[in-house]
Formats: C-alpha cells, sequence, structure tokens
C-alpha cells in the first residue's frame, strides 16, 4: 500500500512536469524529429540520436532528456515503418519486424502492419513506464550502497553481457570492448593531470568527443558503405489505406502483445539487454508458441506484434540501469550517458533523490511519449512514405548536412568534424572486417569509470586483487558474467547463438 | 600457410597493433603500483589484453572454415605510407602563432593534403570524397558562414555518389542551406556565421 502511494505521488511530480506545455513540445519535437530520421533506410536510433543531439544543448536538463527520450522512441518506430515498408532494417531491433512485416506489406496489408506495431509499442510502452516507476527506487537503494568494486564487477557483467549479444564472433567482440576502454581513456588522466595518447594536441587532452566516435561509426560508416552498394530498393506504397488493424487482427494478436511486453521488458533491465535482444527473443518465443507459427515468415501479424512491442517495452526498461546504476545497457544508453553528462549530471542513484523533478518527468514523458507516437504516425504515415521514397542520393547529403553541424555545435571547432571524419574511416573498416561496433561505444563510455572504480578498489583493499571476489555482490556479478562467457562457447549455444542471428 | 579468412586476419592485425600502440605509448607515463595505479597502468593492462584477443583474432585467420578472400577492401598502400609521411611532416613542423599568414595556410594545406591521403588510402572513391567533404565543411564553416559551406558538403558529397546531376544538386543544396540556416541558426540559436565573416 505505501509503496503504491508512493507511487501515486512519484508519478505525480512526473507528469506535473511532463505535462508542462513546454515538455509536451519538446516531447512532440522529439518523437517528430526522431521518426523523421529513423524513418530513413540505414538510419538507427544510435545514428538519429547523435545527430540530433546538439539540438537538445540549448535546452534545460529536463526538457533535454525527454525531448532525447523521444527521439529514441521516434527513431524506434521509424525504424519499424521502414522495416515493414522496404525491407531495410533502420537498426538491428527491427531486423525481425521485416521478416512479417514486409511480408504482410507484400499481400497489401501494410496498414495493419503499421498500426499494429504502433498499437503494440503503445501497450508496452505503458506496462513499462509502470514498471520504471516501481522498480527504480528499490534498484536505487541498493545502488546507493555499491562501493567501487561493486560498480567494477557490475561494468564488467554490462560489458560481458553486450559482447555476447553482439552479432557475430565473441572474441571480436571483446577486443571492441577493450578497444573502446581505450578510446575512452585519451586524454587527461583525472588522479595525475597527465594528458595521456594526446600527442601534443590541446583538444584530444579534453578526451575524445563521443559524439565523433558514435556519428562516425554508426553514420558516416554506414554513409560510406551504403555508397558502395548500388541502389535497390522497393517502396510497397501503393495501398497504405486503412490503418487500423481489423477486430479480427487484434484477436489474433493481443496474446501476443502481452508475451512481447512481459518479455521485452525483462530482457531491457539486464545488463547489455534493450530492444535488440527483446525483438529477437520476443520472435522466437512466438514463433515457438504462437498457433499460427507456421505461417511465421510469410506475414502473420503476430511475428509482427510481438517483436514490436518487445523491442519497445526494452527500450524502456533500459532506462532502469542506467537512472539507476549510472551504467549503460546498450549504446542508446550510452549516448544518454553522454547527453546528460553534457547536461552537467552525473548519471547514478543520486539522480533520483537530488533531482526528482529531472527523474520522475522523464519517466512520465515516455508515456506521453508513446501516446504521442500513436496519434503522429497514423495520420503522418503518408508524409513518411513519400520520404521513403526520396533516392539516396538525394538523402545521403541532407544527412551529412545534419551530421556536420551536429558534430560542429558541440565545441563549435573544426577539430570535432575532422575527428568524426577519421572516426568515419575506422568505422568503415569495422564493418568490412566484420566488428560489430556497438560493444566500442559501451566500453568507451564506460572507460574512465572503469578505471577509476578500478583504482579506489584497489587503494581501499591495498592492492588485493581478491576483494573483487571477497564482496559477495561484486562475486555474485563476476560468476554471472563468466558463467555468460562460458555458455557462450560451449559449442552447442554457440552454434544455437549463430543461428540465431543469421535466421534473422 | 595460408590465410583463410582475410576479415579475420586484417581484424587480428589491427587488434594487435592498437593494443600494441596503447602499451607502448603508455610507457611514457608513470606506471604507479596496484595500490595506487599510475596514468600507465590500466592502459597498459588493457594493451596487453587487446595484443592477445588480436593474436588469437589473427590465428583463426588462418585455420578458420570461413572463407574470405585477403583483400577485403580496397587499400592504396602507397597513399596511406605517403600520408603518414606527410602528417609527420606537418607535425613536426608547427607553425608558430605569430609567424605569417602564408606560413600557417601552407601548413594548414600540408595538414589537409595528408589527411586526404590518408582517407583516400582506403575503400572506394565515395569513401574520400564524401569524408573530405566533411572536413571542408568543418574548416571553411568559420570563415565563410553556413550557407557556403553547407553548399560545398552537398556539391563534393553528391560528386562521390554514384550518379551527379548538377541542377537536382544545385536544388538540394539550395533547400538544405535554407533550411539549415532557418532551423539551427534562427531556430535554436547556434552561433554561427550565416554568410563569410568579411562581409559582417
Amino acid at each position: 500500500m505505501e509503496a503504491l502511494t508512493a507511487l501515486v505521488h512519484n508519478l505525480g511530480i512526473g507528469f506535473g512536469v511532463a505535462l508542462t506545455f513546454q515538455n509536451i513540445f519538446y516531447c512532440l519535437m522529439g518523437c517528430l524529429l526522431g521518426t523523421l530520421i529513423g524513418v530513413l533506410p540505414g538510419i538507427g536510433p544510435v545514428a538519429t540520436i547523435a545527430m540530433l543531439l546538439p539540438v537538445t544543448f540549448t535546452l534545460n536538463p529536463t526538457s533535454a532528456l525527454i525531448m532525447l527520450a523521444g527521439i529514441y522512441y521516434g527513431a524506434q518506430y521509424g525504424g519499424s515503418t521502414t522495416a515493414i515498408l522496404v525491407n531495410i532494417p533502420g537498426e538491428s531491433s527491427s531486423v525481425v519486424t521485416c521478416l512479417d512485416g514486409y511480408q504482410m506489406a507484400r499481400q497489401g496489408r501494410a496498414g495493419p502492419a503499421l498500426g499494429i506495431a504502433a498499437i503494440g509499442s503503445f501497450i508496452a510502452g505503458c506496462f513499462a513506464t509502470v514498471l520504471i516507476a516501481l522498480f527504480a527506487p528499490p534498484l536505487a537503494e541498493v545502488a546507493l550502497k555499491f562501493g567501487p568494486a561493486e560498480y567494477f564487477s557490475l561494468m564488467v557483467l554490462g560489458l560481458i553481457a553486450a559482447t555476447v549479444l553482439a552479432h557475430g564472433s565473441l572474441i571480436k567482440a571483446i577486443a571492441m570492448v577493450i578497444l573502446g576502454l581505450l578510446l575512452g581513456i585519451v586524454g587527461t588522466d583525472v588522479n595525475s593531470g597527465v594528458a595521456r595518447f594526446s600527442f601534443g594536441v590541446s583538444e584530444l587532452s579534453d578526451g575524445i568527443g563521443f559524439v565523433s566516435v558514435a556519428m562516425g561509426v554508426f553514420g558516416f560508416a554506414e554513409v560510406i558503405s551504403n555508397l558502395e552498394q548500388k541502389e535497390k530498393r522497393e517502396v510497397f506504397t501503393k495501398k497504405v489505406s486503412n490503418l487500423l488493424p481489423s477486430l479480427q487482427d487484434f484477436k489474433d494478436s493481443w496474446a501476443s502483445i502481452a508475451r512481447g511486453t512481459l518479455l521485452g521488458s525483462a530482457l531491457g533491465i539486464l545488463p547489455g539487454g534493450g530492444a535488440l535482444l527483446a525483438s529477437f527473443a520476443a520472435y522466437t518465443l512466438e514463433k515457438k508458441i504462437s498457433w499460427n507459427s507456421a505461417n511465421f515468415g510469410k506475414g502473420a501479424i503476430q511475428g509482427v506484434a510481438a517483436p514490436e512491442s518487445a523491442n519497445n517495452a526494452g527500450a524502456q526498461t533500459s532506462f532502469i540501469p542506467l537512472l539507476t546504476l549510472g551504467i549503460p545497457s546498450n549504446p542508446v544508453m550510452a549516448l544518454m550517458i553522454g547527453a546528460m553528462m553534457i547536461q552537467g549530471i552525473a548519471p547514478g542513484p543520486q539522480v533520483m533523490t537530488e533531482r526528482p523533478q529531472l527523474f520522475w518527468g522523464m519517466i512520465a514523458s515516455m508515456w506521453v511519449g508513446n501516446l504521442m507516437l500513436v496519434v503522429l504516425n497514423l495520420p503522418l504515415i503518408g508524409m513518411w512514405i513519400k520520404l521513403l521514397m526520396a533516392p539516396y542520393r538525394l538523402l545521403y547529403p541532407a544527412i551529412l548536412v545534419f551530421c556536420c553541424i551536429g558534430v560542429y555545435s558541440i565545441s563549435n571547432s573544426p577539430f570535432d568534424v575532422m575527428q568524426t571524419a577519421v572516426f568515419g574511416v575506422v568505422g568503415y573498416i569495422f564493418v568490412k572486417l566484420e566488428c560489430e561496433p556497438a560493444p566500442l561505444i559501451l566500453g568507451f563510455i564506460l572507460g574512465p569509470l572503469m578505471e577509476e572504480n578500478l583504482r579506489r578498489a584497489m587503494l581501499l583493499s591495498r592492492g588485493d586483487p581478491l576483494v573483487f571476489f571477497q564482496r559477495p555482490i561484486s562475486l555474485v556479478m563476476l560468476v554471472v558474467a563468466a558463467f555468460l562467457l562460458i555458455i557462450t562457447l560451449a559449442p552447442a549455444i554457440r552454434k544455437k547463438r549463430e543461428e540465431a542471428f543469421v535466421e534473422a | 600457410m595460408k590465410i583463410a579468412n582475410g576479415k579475420d586476419f586484417w581484424a587480428g592485425v589491427m587488434f594487435v597493433a592498437f593494443g600494441a600502440a596503447f602499451m607502448v605509448i603508455a610507457q611514457n607515463y608513470p606506471m604507479g603500483t596496484a595500490v595506487r595505479m599510475g596514468p600507465a597502468y590500466f592502459p597498459t593492462a588493457l594493451g596487453g589484453i587487446l595484443v592477445v584477443l588480436g593474436a588469437v583474432v589473427l590465428f583463426r585467420g588462418f585455420v578458420s572454415k570461413i572463407s574470405n578472400p585477403l583483400v577485403v577492401f580496397p587499400f592504396r598502400a602507397w597513399l596511406f605510407v605517403g600520408g603518414l609521411v606527410l602528417g609527420a611532416i606537418a607535425y613536426y613542423t608547427q607553425v608558430a602563432r605569430d609567424a605569417g599568414m602564408l606560413a600557417q595556410f601552407g601548413h594548414e594545406m600540408l595538414s589537409g593534403l595528408a589527411i586526404l591521403a590518408l582517407f583516400a588510402a582506403f575503400g572506394e572513391r565515395s569513401l574520400w570524397v564524401v569524408l573530405f567533404a566533411v572536413v571542408v565543411f568543418g574548416y571553411i564553416l568559420k570563415p565563410l558562414g553556413l550557407v557556403a559551406a553547407t553548399v560545398a558538403l552537398v556539391f563534393i558529397s553528391a560528386w562521390g555518389g554514384n550518379e551527379f546531376k548538377w541542377k537536382e544538386v544545385a536544388i538540394l543544396a539550395a533547400v538544405l542551406a535554407a533550411f539549415s540556416v532557418a532551423s539551427f541558426v534562427y531556430g535554436l540559436g547556434l552561433p554561427m556565421n550565416i554568410w563569410p565573416s568579411v562581409w559582417e
């Protein structure tokens, strides 16, 4: 009962903040811009957020984060639209939506596919919002008791979990994490004041800009590799009328939406989880247990409803580790941490107690944002389709312009633009060598934090590395991390994991 | 021994190179002890792990069952080496702040050429043209203003694509320039010149 009153009280604060005219406006703008960019083929939420980050610099922290969250949901929904209509996943979490969504579009049922995706996402979003409000406070309380050893082990676990979930080779993914950690500590060392790996370049002694890395690796590299391939796109635009799914569609898919929501919410909380894992798992589960499983891959509406609900639920619950522990569970959350730091907020358990307005306002705005997406997308779908029909040769210069203005405005220096171009080359090489960049970004954000906590833990234990195994919470996390590594390396599971990614 | 999987082989080479570079450069800083870690401690340890992991990936390139050609993407070694040489010259001939315009301009051109060569060493034509467009944008934005920078970015990057139609690109450049001025400078109030700074 007490928890319930606290919940109502907290959500009251939240909606008080989120429902001010100003914040509704920023939430709306975020959703709109996010969808606009997210619809463009080949641009996922990470690139979208990196690109639009500078737009939020001039806002106050609460509005900025509300807008960024809106951008995130918008980008994700935009990605699903592209997946259904063009069969090009804008991002890996809508890969599975392509399977049945595109088939539905080919059968002239693009409308219901888009509609059920929006409605499923909305239901999942509502559920996940309540879940965050319920779970965040107790988790933050636990986190306040964390010492440096616990934090270090938590980061190890998070990074390992992220590599387990990356596509392709596990060892390459771990190597990418390490490379990310190394790139993350470039710049002035807080303890000694030594400018590390800066080669006397003054801009580098402030560290490598994370927006540069994200935009170069996810944005520019994507544009470049797209240009290497000749364009072949087939957009189903003829008959996207009748967006509302029929009553029969609802009857067919409500159970899938419910299962997707539950599974997605649970997986989103895990370190390394989030939208990607959620949508894969939901699709696989649905394919196993649905009465309609024979039609999966041939345009089954359950095959759209379940992963779309799951990825939205996962996208939202992945805010839980971010807001309570200050640990990003996926690249999008890494960008969110970066945005918080730029706004002068240190992410972690203290955010909730010190800035309740920001914390609960952001959570309430998640619900508002989800509602907006439904309201926005149903009437605006025609506009997105027009955008999808624009040839790539017109789109990519526009993408580059927004990226460049975005990067430049971070510190008004050409150096950042240059740095981003360099990471464009690096990202291109990663793509060609089949090295997944997502773990790199996570490592990049966690590098300095990890070093700091390692140093403190070792200082407190007087140089005894066993401290990580003596403290129970820390030990549990390391054991889980080791377990994850071992089961992933086990031949049977390894084969399954590869199959799962190949199939999708 | 024959290299079976070019992708793994080169990924391994890349990881080993990065790991070794971080380790070597870190030796310029104090190492400290396990109790009080110096600035070199963490990067040396991570660099070591990266070298080991890279070596495993490299080794897998020889024994892998997946076969990929050794040439994974176009690479022009002469441009790469040339870019490195030019870059080294530019790095070691830093021009003093009070040096003449000409000397500074020359130094900037040299750095620019080095960068261009390094970009052009990788990938197809589109890669270096697009990234060159980006760098040009960054460097002319302040002196020449947002309109000129946007137009330059659109024209150069469009030229890097597969199809280039003058009229279409001109319209696109005009639309994007107008849009970015309206939304970023007037709308969001980003502090940027719209026109060349000498005009104002």
